[in-house]
């Protein structure tokens, strides 16, 4: 039978009726024609709004001054809450608090507040939404040479013969393509994207599954993409950005890394804490990671140079490792925190790593995320590949990740890092790809889910959003800057922060925070539950 | 407006829909927020609050899009939009730009609006314009990420027009069967309707066919203060003040609003007697305060004796267009169909 899953085909075959591709649910109180703008508004909320622009509208005029500091000063965040922006605008304000006078308090169902009645009630069925559905292909390309355009045509088709379980047909379309493999430019573009999916398909069909990853290999190979092009730096800063808000005013800090690798992150953000103001923390860092094959303590040794470093900069420091092939296996008790420490869960491109398993078990994604919650942290940062790729149709996986890496390609080659940084880099890519089309079960690692899917998830399991601001936001695009290749782009998607190449985001940065058990929000959350009546 | 310290927003209220009037305030206080008075733009913050929406090559109702970088030098991005196929119901990557199938498709090559500094291809205003456009028209639409004031200052956003244009006219998917050719129509609205002239005059000269030019209250200006714009400062969302920031930020430096870019039939103006440029529909908005510019150039446009079909919408504001909940977003669509349609 081979490593087809044939129940995953017949499930495609029927999630792939996209001509019929309607609108996403939206919760059904949303203006629909507001949403398809972008901005979340309840319909019964809408005279609400209203009122609080008009509000603030007099108060810009009236405090003109101080529009300047609300534009580069102030933190705006998640736009397309539009309730919450105008409330947060009116609170820099001065004159905000005193209303005009003669202004009717907010009642939905008097039209004395002076707005037409809203015209015709809403068509919903006809509203076109923007998408935020669970496959979202998007492509940057300019498919210029017909060969390009055939080969592609053949993956296609060797991919949906793949999913059909019709390997002959399959192997006879590889030997097609790789023919055609050598009248295609290989070095860049579609042609060199399309040779890794190719000799995925292969190994499929071979049945050999990925290539086993050498961890001491699969770090380096790290290292170089790290290198290469912003990603990982984007997702680093980010995080920092945000642990480093979430620390303020605590005097014991405690970060648990995923992926401590070799650490990269961790300078910049002990540095930041020997700098704050009043002195930097007590701080602790867990680093989770496997256990290197030559038996060298690799962990420890990372430790000691972050200790090192924390000790030049006066920030009393403390290290802890752990050691585990899979994120699963971590258990609770090998992470005591204590309770006068502010805890910081970060988690860069490892949580997807938990989302498969055996067919008879639950993806240990739902045992992990409990015990994150149970060591009470005061945020988890959360980045991943915002990609599509743990559908279960193979065919849909497949075109999905075809797009995305070609992106993903694309701007590694437009950016024209140095080498050996970028071919290793490619490298680095290539694994994920392997992963992607040649392996299933607990194998397949490298199921990437889009934001959407991990805000339900995440909220399912009990943690809210903390949004990150216009100051990560802008401080994320000057980073940019630094790289010489115009085309990456940094955008602001409802409180997260997606990196992209053009006007693909290709990478999701996002912060949490455990809802309390307590009735009261902490401070600085933005639950989405509340009612936004603040004045 | 200034100097009142009580904002007098009673009039716009009563003309459009609610969710209308949030959305169009919504943008006027932001985008308050990113001009600096030294005539900077503070591009960060801008592109926060833009709220966007990746391309889609999944049909949703009906309509799929994808983004191609037409020109490298410039990261010049266009966002296509097609009708998804009947066939197949989802476009693989070589299936994109599969030729055209009927024997006639318009393709609207389209300029977003924003004052020549806010909004991009994908702004979800923009996208979702877009989507409009093609069910409505039964059109292909390729909608250009032009080059912002004030870091790309006139003529920046015509050249990336241009380039869009020339792209456009020599891909052979996008010829109708008819007659092999591709149907080009010229669209925007605000400062992309001013992109369509120029690009036009640019095609014209140098004998690439546009079919028509259509401006949905196109951004035009002059030195002088017409009576629209002191009678409607303020009132609907828009005052001169804005207005007079945003030709400064595009405008070569040192430039008055009599540059031709601004004002084509003023006094630097060229005229266009004679000259084989393509019919147009002008859409005015009777409660745009720069109606009377708008209708200046429908009437130079007839002076020289080219053909305009013009289109006066009493009691529309600016972004009636962006929600299809008045009247005259759907007085506007049908005839934006009829003109790029056959016998249109």
């Amino acid at each position: 039978m081979g490593p087809f899953d044939f129940a995953a085909a017949a499930a495609a075959a029927s999630s792939s009726s996209s001509s019929s591709g309607s609108a996403p649910k939206h919760p059904p109180d949303l203006d629909g024609l507001l949403a398809g703008a972008g901005y979340k508004v309840r319909s019964s909320e809408l005279h609400h709004v209203a009122q609080r622009l008009e509000r603030l509208e007099t108060a810009m005029v009236n405090s003109a001054s101080h529009i300047p500091h609300l534009a580069s000063d102030a933190v705006h965040y998640n736009p397309s809450d539009l309730a919450s922006w105008v409330d947060s605008m009116l609170s820099e304000l001065p004159h905000s608090s005193s209303l005009p006078s003669g202004f009717p308090d907010p009642y939905p169902t008097a039209l004395g507040c002076g707005w037409l009645d809203p015209c015709a009630p809403q068509p919903h069925q006809n509203v076109v939404v923007p998408q935020q559905q669970q496959q979202q292909l998007t492509v940057v390309a300019a498919l210029e040479e017909d060969s390009g355009i055939r080969l592609v045509h053949a993956l296609m088709t060797c991919a949906e013969s793949v999913q059909r379980g019709d390997s002959s047909l399959a192997r006879s379309l590889v030997e097609e393509m790789q023919a055609l493999l050598a009248r295609v430019n290989t070095s860049c573009g579609i042609g060199k994207v399309a040779g890794y999916f190719i000799d995925a398909l292969s190994r499929r069909l071979l049945g050999l599954g990925s290539a086993p990853a050498w961890t001491y290999e699969n770090e380096v190979l790290y290292h170089h993409f790290y290198e290469a092009c912003p990603y990982l730096k984007f997702a680093h800063f980010t995080a920092n950005q945000a642990i480093l808000e979430a620390f303020d005013g605590h005097d014991c800090v405690h970060v648990i890394d995923f992926n401590l690798m070799h650490g990269l992150q961790w300078p910049a953000l002990i540095q930041a804490l020997a700098l704050r103001a009043g002195g930097p923390p007590l701080l602790r860092l867990t680093g989770i990671g496997p256990p290197s094959p030559d038996g060298r303590d690799t962990l420890r040794q990372i430790g000691l140079r972050l200790k090192e470093l924390a000790r030049s900069v006066n920030v009393q420091f403390t290290f802890r490792g752990v050691v585990a092939s899979r994120l699963e296996d971590v258990k609770p008790w090998m992470l005591p925190v204590s309770p006068k420490e502010a805890v910081a869960v970060n988690s860069i491109m490892q949580l997807h790593k938990l989302l498969g398993s055996d067919p008879n078990r639950d993806p240990p994604i739902g045992s992990v995320l409990p015990w994150i919650r149970s060591l009470n942290p005061k945020i988890m940062t959360v980045v991943e590949q915002e990609a599509s790729h743990n559908q279960t149709g193979f065919l849909d996986r497949f075109t999905e990740a075809l797009y995305y890496y070609s992106t993903l390609f694309d701007s590694l080659e437009a950016a024209c890092p140095v080498q050996p940084d970028k071919a290793l880099a490619e490298m680095y890519l290539q694994r994920e790809i392997c992963n992607i089309v040649c392996c299933e079960g607990t194998a397949r690692l490298e199921r990437h889910e889009p934001l959407d899917k991990w805000r339900a998830r995440l909220g399912e399991a009990g943690f809210t959003p903390l949004n990150l601001g216009s100051n990560a936001f802008k401080q994320a695009s000057m980073l940019l800057t630094l790289f010489s290749a115009e085309g990456y782009s940094v955008e602001e998607n409802e409180g997260c922060l997606t990196l992209g190449w053009h006007s693909r985001p290709l990478i999701a940065a996002s912060a949490w925070q455990a809802v309390p058990s307590v009735v009261n929000s902490p401070t600085g959350v933005i639950n989405p539950n509340d009612n936004n009546n603040q004045l | 407006m200034a100097g009142s310290n009580e904002v007098n927003l009673s009039e716009s209220k009563m003309v459009v829909p609610l969710n209308m009037w949030v959305l169009i305030s919504n943008f006027k206080l932001k985008y308050n927020l990113l001009r600096r008075p030294d005539g900077t733009f503070n591009r960060h913050l801008a592109e926060f609050l833009d709220r966007k929406v990746p391309a889609n090559a999944n049909p949703v109702d009906g309509i799929f899009s994808f983004d191609v970088i037409i020109d490298r030098a410039t990261n010049l991005l266009c966002r296509i939009y097609r009708p998804a196929f009947t066939e197949e119901p989802q476009p693989s990557l070589s299936d994109l730009e599969k030729p055209v199938d009927a024997e006639f498709v318009p393709v609207i090559v389209f300029f977003h609006g924003g004052s020549f500094a806010h909004s991009s291809t994908n702004s979800a205003i923009y996208d979702t314009l877009c989507r409009r456009l093609v069910g409505i028209c039964k059109a292909i639409v390729v909608s250009v990420n032009y080059r912002r004031a004030p870091e790309n200052r006139c003529p920046c956003a015509y050249d990336d027009g241009w380039s869009a244009l020339k792209w456009v006219s020599s891909r052979s998917w996008l010829q109708s069967k008819i007659d092999s050719k591709v149907h080009i129509f010229l669209a925007g609205d605000s400062s992309g309707g001013n992109i369509v002239h120029s690009v036009a005059l640019r095609a014209a000269e140098a004998e690439i066919e546009v079919s028509g030019n259509i401006l949905l209250n196109p951004m035009f200006s002059g030195e002088e203060r017409t009576e629209s714009e002191k009678k409607l400062d303020g009132k609907y969302f828009v005052g001169l003040r804005d207005r007079d920031w945003y030709w400064r930020a595009f405008l070569p430096e040192g430039e008055n609003r009599d540059h031709p870019a601004c004002n084509p039939f003023g006094p630097r103006g060229k005229s266009l007697e004679g000259i084989k440029f393509p019919k147009s529909l002008v859409v005015v908005a009777g409660l745009d305060l720069i109606q009377d510019w708008q209708l200046a150039y429908a009437k130079g446009l007839e002076k020289a004796g080219q053909k305009v079909k013009l289109l006066f919408l009493e009691q529309a504001t600016i972004g009636f267009y962006l929600l299809p909940n008045n009247d005259h977003f759907y007085t506007v669509m049908d005839e934006i169909s009829s003109f790029v349609n056959p016998d249109g």
